[in-house]
């Protein structure tokens, strides 16, 4: 009897000491979420001159399709709406808002006046009752109503995500059309969702690889206008082009531009062997990288434009290795099974895509620049030639169908490997190289 | 020589003479006697001459063979059955009649009209053999005895649950409520499959079920704990409540501590509405703790919400990842959270940690 009353004793020592620790608040630990799309409204855009509505439609559109494109988005649809927006300087109706589970909210005004186009728009979380970040107002032409629509989504995806939006971008590719056996390719250029393409260069002679400069302003390209594999340089705004003097090799190809712009990396063909070098396009000057027996090509460079990642045979297969932008030894970074190729390197820097082939299938994937944490993001037949979006979030990449009616089409994945979808083209496309934001 | 000895060594005489003369003489031993007769050497080979070389057997007499022609005797019922009343058919065949052989007639191709077969109208009972038949199952119900009420239609998947919205005919209100759908919480996923990931239509195995949670043990009707473990339980818990009370200072109430399970709940809760699928990488490095505090209904006071610190990441990314957190509390207490109201005071103001670690893209 006394133990069991030492014992209650204690145990009431105990609750009286617990509830003294009570004093500061309940602490609770929270580790696992939810990755769903985000819930988003924007109503079409407040017309605040005679005729402005319609553009005002157009706007919420393609900002709404630009966000819902990226996956992490979801747009509610108009006729869930309970109230509507009138007047941009309107307070908003939260709890409205609320009802329908629209965490975000976009509202915006347009107003026309001759050719020129004014838009501002305001972001507002819906649960939290306040504007995320200030209004904004972009002014432009009627004929660049998609780019100010564009940049208003990149706002609102920077607001939410915490990090830079792609959709004012552009993509160049190779437009490919005709049967398999007979097919014409051509540069072409298009927004980053497959509208406004244009056309480069004519189908009269095979292109391949196009990559754009860190500006946007230029595109190399791989051309066999004569018959063997050159490397050209061509200006986006006037459309001319001019062959890039890489040597007296009769094979050149897998250009890339550095960081800063004046420099080339390529893939140059000399005496059967087939090395990386650099060119100067300040000084013509050209320096040799790689000096080995094997098949070195397809470099991109770090961000930083310290080093580069490329392609080599030299171990027996194909697998990538990075080496200093001046040369040097290489250090080997892929030794998964199968063959690796095509790196790029992400414009973050922490990430690498390449193109693998593993059992008879290809895939696109990611991995540490050192290496690890390989990660395939899609397989079939045939996918090839990933390119980042600007903010190092997205891959493009091509992909070609089996059979003899086989066809080449543009898609676009995640990171995380979700939001596979197509790019919708006009034609067939491959070799996509996507563009830095446009200013 | 002195007497004793005299009279020792009389005494060993004597006793030694009486040994020799039959003394220790004992009883013999019962025993059986057989008599054994003994034989001669040639008599022991007489003996086992025949069993060690038999004799050998020239010729074995053949048993007689059974007549050729044997009458065919139909058995009678009395040879097979017992004796009760026997089947009437089966007749045997005649076995000097041999069938006539018939050409083979091809089957005909079966009709492929989409027609039920048509079972022939003939008692099989009588030719077929007498084989066991499949068994046949249990026929069952296909339409429910009782007529099944209308399944709701489903509810759209939402974070936030949310009743149905319908006009109300009955109150004459010029700005009408607009209808709109039922919402549930949506399923979602926080592992990631790629595409090269998928399952290739493999077979899978099932899932292990869950562990079910232990119940508590639940006390026997009729039987009443003890007057002694009452008291002094009682009096214990009066004495931790009293060392509580004196340090609340305010009035609301207190209660137990919170316990794992009304914590898990909370947490759960959170976590159902922290979406983290449209944070960048960086906020997704970002570990925030947040506090808020809690009006009596349990829901979360907005005003109250505020970023304590962070760790893992910059400023901007902390921000992002605080506003994600924000958006958890605000979404999932808009209805109150689920919290014991007599433990207000120990869940009045919470302090939530959101970490990432697990939710991060690789």
């Amino acid at each position: 009897m006394r133990m069991m009353r030492a014992l209650l004793t204690g145990f009431s020592l105990v609750l009286a000491t617990a509830a003294v620790a009570q004093q500061g608040p309940l602490r609770i630990e929270i580790t696992e979420g939810v990755i769903e799309p985000l819930p988003f409204a924007v109503p079409d855009f407040v017309p605040e001159t005679q005729g402005s509505a319609e553009i005002g439609r157009q706007i919420a559109r393609v900002i709404a399709q630009d966000l819902t494109g990226t996956g992490l988005f979801r747009e509610l649809p108009s006729t869930a709406f309970i109230s509507q927006v009138n007047s941009f300087q309107a307070p908003v109706q939260y709890p409205d808002w609320k009802a329908i589970n629209a965490q975000a909210l976009i509202t915006g005004a347009v107003a026309v006046t001759g050719n020129q186009v004014s838009v501002k728009f305001r972001l507002f979380d819906v649960f939290s009752g306040a504007e995320m970040g200030n209004g904004l107002q972009f002014n432009g032409t009627t004929d660049g109503v998609r780019r100010i629509a564009h940049k208003v989504a990149d706002a609102v995806y920077s607001r939410i995500t915490g990090e830079g939006g792609y959709f004012d971008s552009r993509v160049v590719y190779v437009s490919e059309s005709g049967p398999k056996g007979d097919r014409r390719k051509r540069l072409a250029i298009m927004d980053y969702d497959g509208a406004n393409t244009q056309y480069l260069t004519g189908s009269d002679a095979l292109v391949l690889a196009p990559r754009f400069s860190p500006t946007g302003d230029r595109v190399l390209y791989t051309s066999y206008e004569t018959g063997s594999p050159r490397i050209y340089v061509l200006d986006v705004g006037t459309v001319s082009r001019r062959v890039l003097e890489t040597g007296n090799a009769t094979m050149s190809f897998a250009p890339r531009f550095a960081p800063d712009g004046q420099t080339v990396v390529y893939s140059l063909v000399n005496g059967g062997n087939t090395d990386i070098f650099r060119l100067s396009l300040g000084n013509g000057q050209t320096t040799r990288l790689t000096r080995a027996p094997s098949i070195e090509t397809a470099p991109s460079f770090s961000p930083d434009g310290s080093q580069i990642v490329f392609e080599s045979d030299r171990s027996g297969t194909q697998q990538l290795y990075i080496m200093a932008a001046n040369g040097g030894e290489a250090r080997r970074i892929s030794f998964g099974t199968g063959r690796y190729g095509t790196p790029v390197w992400s414009p973050r820097g922490d990430l690498i895509a390449f193109t693998k082939q593993s059992r008879g299938r290809f895939h696109i994937g990611v991995m540490r620049t050192d290496g690890s944490e390989e990660r395939l993001l899609t397989a079939s037949f045939l996918d090839e030639g990933p390119t980042w979006s600007p903010n190092g979030r997205v891959i493009m990449f091509h992909r070609v169908t089996q059979g003899a009616a086989g066809r080449s089409t543009l898609y676009s994945v995640d990171i995380t490997g979700r939001n596979l979808r197509p790019v919708q083209t006009p034609e067939g496309g491959s070799d996509p190289a996507w563009g830095p934001l446009q200013r | 020589m002195n007497t004793g000895q005299v009279i020792s060594g009389l005494g060993h005489i004597g006793l030694i003479g009486w040994a020799f003369l039959g003394a220790f003489k004992a009883e013999p031993l019962p025993f059986d006697v057989t008599a054994v007769s003994v034989i001669s050497g040639a008599e022991f080979d007489a003996l086992y001459a025949p069993q060690s070389q038999p004799e050998t057997v020239t010729q074995v007499a053949m048993p007689p063979e059974p007549a050729t022609e044997i009458e065919a005797v139909a058995p009678t019922v009395e040879d097979t059955l017992p004796a009760t009343e026997a089947p009437e058919t089966v007749a045997e065949p005649d076995p000097e009649i041999l069938p006539e052989v018939q050409p083979v007639v091809p089957t005909p191709a079966p009709d492929l009209a989409d027609s039920d077969p048509v079972i022939p109208n003939q008692d099989f009972a009588v030719a077929a053999p007498d084989l066991s038949t499949r068994p046949v199952p249990r026929p069952s119900e296909r339409v429910a005895p009782e007529p099944v009420a209308i399944p709701e239609p489903d509810a759209r998947p939402d974070p936030v649950e949310q009743e149905a919205v319908t006009p109300d005919e009955s109150t004459e209100v010029e700005t009408t409520a607009e209808e709109t759908e039922a919402t549930a919480p949506e399923e979602a996923t926080t592992e990631i499959v790629t595409e090269a990931e998928e399952p290739s239509g493999t077979m899978t195995t099932s899932l292990r079920p869950p562990r079910s949670r232990p119940t508590p043990p639940v006390r026997q009707a009729g039987e009443a704990p003890s007057a002694t473990d009452n008291a002094d339980v009682l009096a214990a818990l009066q004495s931790a409540e009293v060392a509580q009370s004196d340090t609340q200072p305010s009035a609301a109430p207190a209660g137990p501590p919170m316990s794992a399970g009304e914590k898990d709940t909370l947490r759960v809760a959170v976590s159902s509405c922290w979406n983290v699928g449209s944070l960048s990488s960086d906020a997704l490095n970002t570990t925030v703790v947040v506090g808020v505090a809690m009006d009596e209904a349990a829901r979360p006071v907005t005003a109250s919400i505020r970023m304590l610190s962070f760790s893992g990441g910059t400023e901007a990314a902390a921000r992002q990842a605080y506003e994600a957190a924000r958006r958890a509390i605000i979404r999932c207490g808009a209805k109150g959270y689920e919290l014991p109201p007599e433990k207000y005071a120990h869940w009045k103001d919470i302090e939530m940690t959101f970490n990432p670690e697990r939710m991060r893209i690789k």
